[in-house]
């Protein structure tokens, strides 16, 4: 195994003491085969304490790790240094508030996430002792793709309308929306539609197509933006005809 | 312990200069500017050609004067751009499932890139012989 | 939060959109690029012209193809002042549809007179 030298330039904030970040580069001794993330470990297990991050499985399954690496959003643990030159950068999200060091600030996402009542509201709740609601694969495959995000926050990252409107609802939280509304043991999609399909909802999105371009998961966001657009455009306008749900 | 989240500020008007992929983004957005423009020219054109044989041969003049002629060219880079983002994103906004497959974004967009041809020669043939 | 209306001009960008992709290229290339370097002869003379315009089928044609651009851009042009940082959306939207709207009435009135 070859070891290799890094450079990490590490974005520092510690609200205690910092008025604003700082970046502080840290002189690694890496494995070839190590992800940034080990590197980060490395850092905070010999080197400095101090150095706060998110990170759980090390298997891009818990969504904890993402950051800004070389000003790209990824997750540390996918992020392999054999990608990388011998300086990398590494920041917190972008678009998020730092609460500490390479820590954001996530509560707009939950309350947002929250807002679109992200779980399946079933035409009618049956006890257990009636069995599962039961759904073929096709039907599963409808919904499959929207169902992987794992809350990692890259996509709000690398979208500017988010950048630019803070209100806007954001990619994972629509897409999470679509998966819903997509199930077939699903009746909510009205139930989310105020939201979803308000000014700050799939209306506020552009599709800029970056928050699919940098999803870990193939979740594609945008495509499930796209999409609820063309379904929530046909139901505003057949809501003015004679039946029409308003 | 009180917390301090630092925000970082983001510029309103040169965002997209930080990437690439926003680049690319706004240059598929500015091709609005030059549609706009476009749609103006055949309008004039329309009414010229309404008014009359002088009125529509000064308008042929003025699309191919060297200006008329910059101008053209440059619709017709934007209009490519316009075309060929446009159908890379179709399999994003129209998924197709067929049973327990999507049907592959490649084939989606080979198909839109077939039917552009088969429509561009229609028109030529049309025109030309017109 | 209610329903945006946004849902109305984005089914007509959409659909514009769609309509441009197809058909722009090759009319920009017959009424600005194939003129001046003098291909097709005297297929864009008055007197072609004036008659292939004058059929019925081919001015609503004409009619929904400039229509569609019209509100297609329209409807981009609003997104593209957000984004190059111009916040006055509900105004910038009253001057982006209002030229759109013009433009179609503008079609409309110039292939009646054909």
């Amino acid at each position: 195994m070859s070891e290799r030298q890094i450079e990490l330039e590490v974005l520092r904030y510690r609200p205690e003491m910092d008025d604003k970040p700082f970046f502080q580069t840290y002189s690694v001794p890496c494995q070839e085969e190590w992800v940034v993330l080990d590197a980060l470990n490395y850092v905070k297990d010999e080197m400095d304490r101090t150095l706060s991050y998110r990170w759980s499985c090390h298997m891009f399954v818990c969504g904890s790790c993402g950051m800004a690496i070389n000003g790209e959003p990824k997750l540390a643990c996918k992020a392999f240094l054999r990608d990388y030159q011998t300086k990398i950068r590494i920041e917190p999200l972008s678009n998020f508030p730092i609460e500490r060091d390479l820590v954001i600030v996530q509560d707009d996402f939950i309350e947002k996430l929250e807002s679109v009542k992200p779980y399946i509201i079933p035409k009618q709740e049956k006890p257990i002792d009636q069995g599962e609601y039961l759904q073929t694969p096709a039907q599963l495959k409808a919904y499959k793709q929207y169902s992987m995000c794992i809350n990692c926050l890259l996509c709000y990252s690398a979208c500017p309308q988010y950048a630019l409107e803070e209100k806007f609802i954001g990619p994972a939280a629509l897409a999470l929306a679509h998966r819903y509304n997509m199930d077939s043991r699903d009746v909510g999609r009205s139930a989310r539609e105020h939201v979803v399909a308000s000014h700050d909802g799939i209306w506020a999105c552009s599709f800029v197509g970056a928050c699919s371009q940098v999803c870990p998961k193939d979740v594609d966001p945008a495509g499930a933006i796209q999409q609820v657009k063309f379904t929530s455009a046909v139901d505003y306008l057949t809501s003015f005809l004679p039946g029409g749900k308003r | 312990m009180s917390r301090k989240p630092y925000h970082r500020e983001v510029s309103k008007t040169t965002w997209f200069l930080k990437q690439s992929r926003y680049q690319h983004y706004m240059l598929h957005e500015i091709s609005s500017v030059f549609v706009a423009i476009y749609v103006g020219v055949l309008i004039v054109g329309l009414f010229r050609l309404a008014q009359g044989p002088e009125a529509w041969s000064g308008w042929l003049a003025a699309v191919t004067s060297p200006i008329g002629v910059i101008f053209h060219i440059l619709v017709f880079i934007f209009s490519i751009i316009h075309t060929t983002s446009w159908f890379k994103a179709v399999p994003q906004a129209m998924r197709i499932q067929r049973g327990e497959e999507i049907v592959p974004g490649n084939l989606i967009i080979g198909a839109h890139y077939g039917v552009w041809a088969v429509v561009s020669v229609v028109v030529l043939l049309v025109a030309g012989v017109a | 939060m209610a329903r945006s209306a946004k849902a109305v001009p984005w089914f007509l960008f959409a659909a514009g959109g769609t309509v441009i992709a197809f058909i722009l290229p090759v009319m920009i290339f017959i009424t600005g690029i194939a003129p001046a370097i003098g291909l097709f002869g005297d297929a864009l003379s008055y007197e072609t012209m004036h008659a292939f315009v004058g059929n019925w089928l081919i001015k609503l044609i004409l009619l929904g193809i400039i229509v569609l651009a019209a509100w297609h851009a329209a409807h981009r042009l609003r997104v593209c002042a957000h984004d190059f940082g111009i916040r006055a959306d509900g105004a910038v939207s009253i001057v982006v549809y209002g030229l759109a709207a013009i433009a179609s009435a503008a079609t409309v009135v110039a292939l009646l007179m054909i």
